[in-house]
């Protein structure tokens, strides 16, 4: 079914009786040409990519649990392309181009909102680095404007510009960057990759993956045996069980990091405001919560949920840099598992392993990056070489030590 | 030389008294780090305890660590390292019934765990302090540079405990 | 979250600064790129019990190895690393709800 505003018309007039399921729901069959591990975003965009991009239609995606019910499913939803670092810089343009064409492509609303996103600066030092930024997307061909303090308040008059720990000295907005509903983005794929053939198959958990001399042959699921050539892992926050089952051991630590909702309000904040030196960021999603966040809680962990003083702290930057906001009431608050390596860049490779290949390593940054990685691991599998714009995020850069660090913080997984 | 005058880290600020509570500064005197070469040095004081010795007390402050406060160092330089600590420090009292209401507000430790001649070391709020739990209420020891900023936090909370208890 | 530190008993999670797994513990040898490797940046990265490197930061500024399960955040035992390592558990009865 196509959606159009004249269906959503005629439906509303007849009761919305005509709405049927968006996707099948297949039983896995005995072989595929190639099998996604992982009904997630990053999954979703890896199988709409090779079925579209390159041909592949007898693919099958495995999930776990249902579409969507992980990390894709919660997270604060921004995208942007505001990264220094060659190697970054071409992957999230890349992945901003394909977010802005979204919506057509998929026929679906993900609710992509360019609002703008702001960066706040708090030092002569932080504004210089700010301006190589700005000029390094620039460069990059993205959009990047340096705001004085004036020009901040501008936008964000509500900011406390006089506290005295992080004295607002500007910030580097970046129009082009927002948000989007992010469950209506892995909907539209899943409807996207299962209308040209690809079989999502989820309550589905792979158990196994079957190797013959060094090279994939099928995985072993909860719902039987299934063969394929080619397997991709795409589980973030689970990578490190999933690539145990292929016996390797990966540069990643799972850490849980939280984000925060409050009731509905009317709109007051229609920016993506991100506060670093506070780790703290917010945005108001359409509905009119206030969604925020800040750091991961530091140490390992698989919980999905968080401990109170990174609550508190988190409490405590909000309040530092906005205080208007100390009367919204929180609703609910929630952690995500994030796939942390040494360099903060994620892994878009081949393995050791011939046919198996991996999708992960996304930190805390992969929502945004759910279009072009799908694009990048579906070229990858489809064709055994990287993509052009991803081509630096080898498996192997820890040992070699081309890393990606953008933030320079060094290699510990819970640094970035 | 010329005789300087030396000003406390809170250059003589007057206590703050409120529903019960007293702040105040103290005047530590002489602070020494003890770093023992062997742990298990007769007289050094057990984890989180002190050991009065006359007027001077010995204050565990972590591991392998305690300070001596308000005495000379004696014997000690021949079996720990010995480093001067006094000025380095700040030293505030915090006495009456509701001393540990209010410390609660600010330190992640059951207080009232703590007899005279406990110790702990911890935070408050985000700053690092040694507390001493001596007759009626807490000693508290924070870095010098650190000395305003515990005094805000402490009134702050006092203040806010004194209309809580007025309502 | 509470760790129960062997030197100052029960203490809040604030008070402890992770570090990362117990990996860190084993020296590589010098021009073994491979153990370097795996040392600085390959981690097993369990669901279940993990043993991890924690420092007692605002405390007593002891390290501490800490058994931990990193799904339920339960704590089962906390060692200091210095002096091999004397067992809280040992010494001390866990308070109630310390996890």
């Amino acid at each position: 079914m196509r959606y159009s505003g004249l269906k959503v018309i005629t439906q509303g007039l007849f009761g919305n009786k005509g709405w049927g399921p968006v996707w099948r729901d297949p039983a896995p069959k005995g072989e595929y040409d190639a099998i996604i591990i992982g009904g997630g975003g990053h999954g979703l965009s890896t199988a709409y990519y090779l079925a579209k991009n390159h041909g592949l239609t007898n693919i099958a995606v495995l999930e776990k649990g249902y579409i969507g019910s992980g990390n894709v499913g919660r997270n604060t939803t921004i995208v942007r392309a505001n990264y220094f670092l060659p190697g970054n810089s071409e992957f999230y343009s890349h992945s901003l181009k394909l977010w802005e064409g979204l919506e057509a492509e998929l026929n679906y609303n993900v609710m992509h909102s360019q609002r703008g996103l702001i960066n706040l600066f708090h030092s002569d030092g932080q504004r210089d680095a700010f301006v190589r930024r700005g000029n390094a997307m620039i460069n990059q061909g993205d959009d990047a404007i340096l705001l004085d303090r004036e020009g901040v308040r501008q936008h964000l008059p509500y900011l406390d510009f006089e506290q005295t720990r992080f004295p607002i000295y500007g910030g580097l907005l970046h129009p082009r960057g927002g948000t989007a509903r992010h469950d209506a983005v892995a909907w539209g794929y899943a409807r996207g990759a299962d209308q040209r053939g690809v079989d999502l198959i989820q309550n589905c958990e792979v158990t196994g993956i079957d190797i013959e001399g060094g090279r994939v042959v099928g995985v072993q699921t909860t719902r039987g045996s299934i063969r394929a050539r080619k397997v991709g892992m795409v589980v973030a926050g689970r990578s490190g069980q999933v690539a145990a089952m292929a016996g390797m051991r990966l540069p990643i630590e799972s850490h849980v990091l939280q984000a925060f909702v409050t009731e509905g309000l009317k709109p007051c904040i229609d920016h993506v405001v991100s506060f670093g030196m506070g780790h703290f960021y917010i945005s108001q999603s359409d509905k009119g919560g206030l969604v925020f966040g800040g750091d991961i809680d530091f140490y390992a962990s698989y919980a999905s949920r968080g401990n109170l003083p990174m609550v508190e702290h988190v409490m405590e930057a909000g309040m530092t840099l906005m205080p208007m906001i100390g009367r919204a009431k929180v609703l609910r608050s929630w952690g995500g598992i994030m796939d942390m390596t040494p360099d903060g860049s994620p892994i878009i490779d081949k393995t050791p392993v011939d046919g198996l290949f991996i999708d992960a390593g996304w930190n805390y940054g992969g929502f945004k990056a759910v279009p072009a990685s799908g694009w990048c691991m579906a070229h990858l599998m489809a064709t055994g070489e990287s993509h052009a714009v991803a081509r630096r995020f080898r498996l192997d850069r820890f040992k070699t030590g081309h890393l990606l660090d953008e933030e320079g913080t060094g290699s510990q997984h819970n640094l970035h | 030389m010329v005789n300087l005058i030396a000003k406390s880290p809170l250059w003589g600020q007057a206590p703050l008294v409120s529903a019960g509570v007293t702040l105040a500064e103290v005047d530590l005197g002489q602070v020494t780090s003890i770093a023992p070469f062997d742990m298990a040095v007769p007289g050094f004081p057990a984890p989180n305890t002190v050991v009065a010795d006359g007027a001077a007390r010995l204050v565990w402050t972590g591991r392998g660590q305690a300070f001596l406060i308000g005495g000379p160092v004696g014997d000690w330089a021949e079996v720990a390292a010995v480093t001067d600590q006094s000025d380095g420090w700040a030293g505030l009292s915090l006495l009456g019934a509701g001393a540990v209401d209010v410390l609660a507000r600010l330190v992640p430790v059951d207080l009232r765990r703590l007899a005279v001649g406990d110790c702990a070391r911890t935070q408050l709020g985000h700053m690092a302090v040694i507390v001493i739990a001596v007759a009626g209420g807490f000693e508290l020891l924070v870095f010098r540079s650190m000395a305003q900023t515990a005094w805000h936090e402490l009134a702050t909370v006092i203040k806010m405990r004194g209309a809580r208890l007025a309502c | 979250m509470r760790i129960t530190c062997p030197l100052c008993g029960p203490r809040d999670r604030r008070e402890f600064y992770y570090y990362g797994s117990e990996d860190y513990l084993t020296q590589p040898a010098l021009g073994d790129f491979d153990a370097i490797d795996a040392h600085l940046h390959l981690r097993d990265n369990l669901a279940g019990e993990v043993r991890d490197l924690w420092y007692h930061e605002m405390g007593c500024a002891a390290w501490l190895l800490v058994t931990r399960n990193t799904v339920t955040h339960k704590i089962s035992d906390v060692v200091q690393v210095a002096g091999g390592g004397v067992g809280i558990l040992a010494k001390m009865k866990p308070e109630e709800g310390a996890l």
